[in-house]
């Protein structure tokens, strides 16, 4: 093969490479053309296995052309690789493409439920005040509900607490205060006790009234309790539930299982005390009862009165989610319409 | 309590406005909770007259230990004290003509248990007919109804100084005698409602010589009642004990002004008063003629009494700090007589028969200084907060069942008979003796029902796919006859548990009574509560085939399964509801409290399938147990990956696909170890439950 001739070919080869890795649409193509050309067996290779035919002198030139070809074909293939690499990644994730706003799956996720959220709320705090949580029954004595609790036989105090009975010594408890001789006659003092729980009444079911409530109830007997300390407690609770700017407002009111005794309420959670229909114009929601404990309480649970002193306040925690959440019904908590339940 | 205004400006002045009047005598206790204005038009409407007086009325609520509340005079009095100024009442002196009382009347206490004061006065020759204008638009305002001017005279010196007073036509007394006495048995009498009323023995009656005339403090009898006719009336005004006037009138089922005030004690020393100051009204408006005296059965008069108060003992208690004469002024302006030794001697009026001790003239110093003086402290805590382990354990539960994804509900305690009914345990339920009503007169002995119940109302609303869950108290007589009323924990499953799961097979994503075993599994397991056993279930409430209940350590923790086809019709559930109930003490003793590590493997597991055919009605469990028996110690994991029964198994068969994995944490397993062990295996299964070995070489 004469020196023109071989270039020729050469010349001819990388044409017709050149202009198929032009043509090649995928990355496959181009594997082939790789091997058609540049493989073992490949065209160019074989090209410069005709060096041999040639004469000695121009070998080396030859020889460099062949490189530069195939060096030339290499940057084509790589530039090619690289552009198809590109388009096909592309078409891959075009392929693969999803709706990103077509729906979730996931199960449902539950919810607690607002009142025992909320009483967990109340337990947080009095926790953080050093009270211990107690369990309590809810069909309690008769001894315990009333008698233990300074209600005189035959009191009309009672009928505020229009009981629901179960034999003549058993009723549904209608106060968590319920719980305060059950320790005292078998602990000592100092005692900072709080219970939780579902209290009823015979009371009619409207959007306000049930016959089914809950009550958070805390007392604390030590030896220099004041009504001070009262105070200072349940203004720290409330600020904690009910947002820092929280005031608490004491009213005197009867109990009689404290004395002084106080109805206790706090600025409107709406209004902030302006006065709006949530309060009824006053400014004020009432939160529960409260008072230093009554002696004849500690006395009939052989604690001496001159040594001991006591607070205890009850506290309706229904009202609490009502306020919170504006609930305006208080039968949403026990039906349970799951419409409602997601929301608070 | 309702009063005008202007009736208790009669009594005390005042320069405050209205509202403001309002606020004090609230923050003192007696609530105003309402103020209403009455226009001359309105009263004339309610039967009141043009001419009377009108204007704002206080609806006062008041405690039940402050019976001395109950009347204009009381609230002038406590409004006097707040504004520390005078309080003016002036005595009626009811001057009267012989022949006096005394002959027209004997009165015998034969109850002086019950009976403390009566006193009887004569008023002859009125004419009835109309009150005033003042006096009945006093009276609307007040809540009440003009009658006639006697019976409105009663009414209106009751409201005035809290007296209750009564008329009779005294000549349809017999005997001219009154006897307080208890009621003989099974004497009956008409009250003036016009009822016929079954006396018992314990009930205080007003009689002449022959019968009972009134129900003492409760109601005039219709025989004496003053009608048209009347010519001489006999006032009482009496004083009787405040527990038999509420036993009679419970017992009656008759509240009445009068029983309301007597029940709430009524001041001893204003018996008289208010009877005399009733005569002269009934001289003035009815013209009467009023008659000498008064007859006053009074056997042990009632004195003040004198309690001794420590200044330093109020001011520990309160946590504040003010001088004895400050004290002593406080309670002055309540009415009470104090004499400044340390301790202070405190001499209360007889008005406040609430005030027994020391400890309620605290309360009244603290409540007339006011509640906010008193300074906001908070009490060392003589110890960490600490919550009880119920409770913890209750947390733990709820934390585990949210995680599962199921919504906490709480239903009511007081159940309908109808959720009650179909538990299976009716005789061991607990009834109230005295509900609202005869449908809500039991106590739930499961939580099932009130779940099923949810959810039929949901599904009323749209809401078809639900997982709900509660823990809360279930009640019971045990065998011990005593009442359990221990928590438990149940949940319920209905539908799909997937929100937006649009790509995935309907079928798939439906609660069935795998999942709820699932919940209920993984419930136990994090409660490492390992040692389990489902057997079939005999539940009214579940399908007798699709249930099961689970016990741990020979102990029952509960049931499982589909809602049986009546029950979920009952509740109009389209569904299949899915529920479980797990006793909360038997969770709760069983849980683990220690957990100890175990070392994690560090040598490669060894994986073999066996796919096993067994008869249809051979439980899985029976299967599974046989492999972890027969596997050996290196037995780590049997998994079942499919059960399926048809073509080309014979009818009655089915296969189980498992897969099991080997390992020991000491070495690798080598393949002669593992295949010895399924060896065992399925010559176990053959041998004991007459398994085929599929694909077996």
């Amino acid at each position: 093969m004469s020196e023109t001739g071989v270039r020729d070919s050469l010349d001819e080869l990388k044409t017709a490479a050149k202009s198929s890795i032009a043509e090649a649409s995928s990355l496959s193509e181009l594997a082939d053309i790789e091997t058609t050309y540049l493989g073992r067996k490949g065209q160019l290779t074989q090209l410069l296995r005709g060096v041999g035919e040639l004469p000695p002198e121009e070998r080396p030139t030859f020889g460099r052309l062949v490189n530069e070809a195939r060096a030339g074909l290499e940057q084509a293939l790589a530039d090619r690789r690289a552009a198809l690499a590109e388009t096909e990644g592309a078409q891959r994730l075009r392929a693969e493409a999803l709706d990103v706003t077509l729906p979730g799956r996931f199960y449902t996720v539950g919810r607690q439920h607002p009142l025992s959220a909320t009483m967990d709320r109340i337990k947080r705090i009095f926790l953080g005040l050093g009270y211990e949580i107690v369990d309590s029954p809810e069909i309690e004595r008769y001894h315990y509900n009333f008698e233990s609790l300074n209600y005189p036989e035959e009191h009309p105090a009672m009928d505020e607490q229009m009981s629901f009975y179960v034999t003549d010594d058993l009723l549904l408890r209608t106060q968590t205060t319920a719980v305060q001789a059950r320790i005292m006659e078998s602990r000592q003092p100092p005692l900072r006790i709080c219970t939780m729980g579902r209290c009823y009444r015979s009371d009619e079911v409207d959007a306000t009234h049930s016959h089914t409530f809950h009550q958070v109830d805390c007392f604390a007997v030590d030896e220099d309790i004041t009504f001070a300390d009262l105070k200072g407690t349940l203004y720290n609770f409330a600020r904690e539930m009910f947002g820092p700017d929280t005031q608490v407002r004491f009213r005197p009111d009867y109990f009689p299982f404290v004395e002084p005794g106080a109805e206790v309420a706090i600025t409107c959670v709406i209004c902030g005390g302006e006065g709006c229909g949530v309060c009824k114009s006053t400014g004020w929601l009432e939160l529960g009862g409260a008072g230093m404990i009554h002696p004849n309480v500690f006395r009939q649970v052989g604690i001496d009165p001159e040594q001991y002193s006591g607070f205890a306040f009850g506290l309706g925690i229904d009202r609490m989610p009502m306020m919170m959440y504006r609930i305006d019904d208080l039968r949403l908590f026990l039906e349970n319409d799951i419409r409602f339940l997601r929301q608070v | 309590m309702k009063l005008s205004v202007e009736w208790l400006k009669e009594f005390v002045g005042f320069d405050c406005s209205i509202d403001e009047l309002a606020k004090s005598l609230t923050m003192a206790g007696l609530e105003v909770e309402d103020i209403v204005t009455y226009s001359p038009d309105e009263l004339a409407r309610l039967g009141g007259g043009r001419e009377g007086p009108s204007g704002p009325v206080f609806d006062v609520k008041v405690t039940p230990n402050r019976g001395d509340w109950l009347s204009v005079i009381g609230v002038a009095r406590e409004a006097a004290a707040i504004l520390a100024t005078k309080l003016t009442v002036s005595e009626a002196t009811a001057e009267g003509a012989p022949p006096p009382t005394s002959s027209a009347i004997e009165v015998t206490i034969v109850a002086p248990d019950l009976c403390r004061r009566y006193a009887a006065g004569l008023v002859r020759n009125v004419t009835i007919k109309e009150s005033p204008d003042w006096l009945r638009n006093r009276l609307i305002m007040a809540g009440m109804r003009p009658i006639n001017n006697i019976v409105d005279i009663t009414n209106y010196v009751m409201i005035e100084y809290g007296q209750p007073l009564h008329a009779f036509d005294y000549h349809l007394l017999r005997g001219a005698e009154i006897i307080v006495r208890r009621a003989a048995p099974e004497e009956v009498m008409a009250t003036i409602d016009g009822q016929q009323r079954e006396l018992s023995s314990d009930m205080l009656m007003i009689a002449d010589r022959d019968r009972a005339v009134a129900v003492a403090g409760v109601m005039g009898g219709a025989d004496t009642e003053v009608a048209e006719t009347t010519r001489d009336v006999l006032i009482e005004s009496a004083n009787f004990d405040p527990v038999s006037i509420r036993r009679t009138s419970k017992t009656l089922g008759l509240t009445t002004e009068s029983s309301y005030r007597f029940e709430r004690a009524v001041d001893p020393s204003i018996t008289v008063a208010a009877l005399k100051r009733a005569a002269e009204l009934m001289r003035d408006l009815a013209d009467g003629e009023i008659a000498e005296g008064v007859v006053d059965a009074y056997p042990a008069e009632i004195q003040p009494l004198t309690i001794e108060l420590r200044p330093e003992r109020a001011n520990k208690l309160l946590g504040w700090n003010i001088e004895p004469c400050e004290m002593a002024q406080l309670l002055q302006l309540l009415g009470m007589s104090v004499r400044l030794n340390n301790p202070l001697q405190v001499t209360v009026p007889t008005f406040r028969s609430d005030i027994t001790e020391e400890i309620d003239l605290i309360e009244e110093i603290a409540r007339l200084h006011g509640f906010d003086k008193i300074e906001t402290t908070l009490p060392e805590s003589p110890s960490q907060g600490r919550e009880c382990e119920v409770n913890l354990f209750e947390d733990r539960l709820r934390q585990l069942l949210l995680r599962c994804g199921a919504q906490e509900v709480m239903t009511h305690s007081i159940v309908d008979s109808s959720l009650v009914e179909r538990t299976g345990l009716a005789e061991r339920v607990v009834h109230i003796r005295n509900p609202l009503r005869e449908d809500l007169s039991r106590l739930r002995v499961m939580l099932i029902p009130g779940l099923l119940e949810t959810l039929s109302r949901n599904a009323a609303f749209g809401a078809k796919d639900l997982a709900i869950f509660e823990i809360g108290r279930v009640y019971h007589y045990g065998r011990d006859g005593l009442i359990a009323q221990n928590r438990s924990v149940a949940g319920a499953l209905i539908g799909s548990q997937w929100a937006g799961a649009w790509n995935l097979d309907r079928s798939a994503l439906e609660a069935d009574f795998y999942l709820c075993k699932g919940v209920v599994d993984a419930l136990l397991d994090s409660l490492e509560i390992r040692e389990r056993e489902y057997t079939a279930a005999q539940s009214p409430l579940l399908h007798p085939t699709r249930s099961a209940v689970v016990r741990s350590g020979g102990a029952e923790i509960g049931i499982l399964g589909e809602v049986e086809a009546s029950v979920r019709e009952s509740f109009d559930l389209r569904g299949r509801p899915y529920v479980f109930e797990l006793d909360f003490e038997t969770l709760r003793f069983q849980a683990g409290r220690r957990r100890v590590y175990r070392p994690v493997a560090r040598y490669p597991a060894i994986y073999r399938d066996l796919s096993v055919v067994v008869d249809e009605d051979r439980p899985y469990a029976e299967v599974r147990n046989a492999i972890s028996e027969a596997g050996g110690e290196w037995i780590e994991r049997v998994e079942l990956r499919e059960v399926y029964t048809g073509r080309p198994l014979s009818p009655g068969q089915k296969s189980l696909l498992l897969s099991l994995a080997f390992r020991s944490v000491e070495r690798t397993l080598t393949d002669q170890i593992v295949n010895d062990q399924m060896a065992r295996i399925k010559d176990r299964l053959t041998a004991e439950l007459s398994a085929a070995i599929r694909g077996a070489e």
